[in-house]
């Protein structure tokens, strides 16, 4: 757990923009609730590029393949 | 996808299932952010006749999916490009099942297991994996609290459920 005083410590992000560490983690958690509402039409091609991925990466195997959504 | 939702929907139109509902992963995805998987879990009942059986007979299904040119990777059907394990609900999952969300995907009907179901089955499963699922049902879905303890409670979850 930090303390107080690390997590007011201020960031300077793009253009200048300056926020806190507290800050930074609150947006990181909005970000992945924001995430959780796509439509789901859209995690599915989202899914399916992190499959590309990582076949990219390890090649395909028994467990890992590309779906086909279209 | 929607072709495989469209070929799991003939099996309940054909009488060879009774009902599903998309559970697992897929289901899990539809509520919190995207992450990697590969299979879509199907979790199945039988029509009445088949559930007098002693044993679960699956074959008629993957002869009909056989003869829509489905075929075997592994532990898996791949059905339209998609890896699908069938599983026949137990009674958890049968409830589940019954309660599941309808949801249009891409205009096709298809039922998806609710959070508080889901948080429940991942619970039960309890590895490493269903458990980080379920803190993200946690922190990212919308959560009816009193459903998910009742379902707790009535499947004697509640008291390891520690979260």
């Amino acid at each position: 757990m930090l303390n107080k005083e690390t997590n007011q410590k201020k960031i300077i992000i793009n253009k200048g923009k300056i926020i806190t560490r507290e800050e930074l983690f609150e947006r990181k958690e909005q970000f992945h609730k924001d995430q959780a509402k796509l439509p789901f039409e859209e995690k599915i091609k989202i899914l399916v590029n992190m499959q590309k991925i990582v076949i990219g990466i390890k090649g395909e195997s028994e467990k890992t393949m590309i779906w086909k959504i279209y | 996808m929607k072709k495989a939702i469209n070929i799991i929907n003939e099996l309940k139109k054909k009488n060879l299932i009774e009902d599903y509902a998309i559970g697992g992963g897929i289901a899990a995805l539809f509520y919190i952010e995207p992450f990697l998987t590969y299979d879509l879990d199907i979790f199945i009942t039988l029509p009445p006749k088949e559930k007098e059986k002693k044993l679960i007979v699956l074959s008629p299904i993957f002869d009909y999916l056989k003869k829509k040119g489905c075929s075997w990777k592994g532990e898996h059907i791949i059905v339209e490009g998609i890896p699908v394990q069938f599983i026949p609900a137990d009674e958890l999952e049968e409830e589940a099942m019954n309660n599941a969300k309808t949801i249009l995907y891409e205009g096709v009907e298809t039922k998806v297991v609710t959070p508080e179901y889901l948080i429940a089955i991942l619970f039960r499963a309890g590895r490493k994996k269903d458990l980080e699922k379920v803190e993200k049902l946690l922190t990212q879905a919308e959560i009816d609290e009193k459903k998910l303890n009742d379902i707790l409670n009535s499947y004697n979850l509640k008291e390891q459920f520690n979260f």
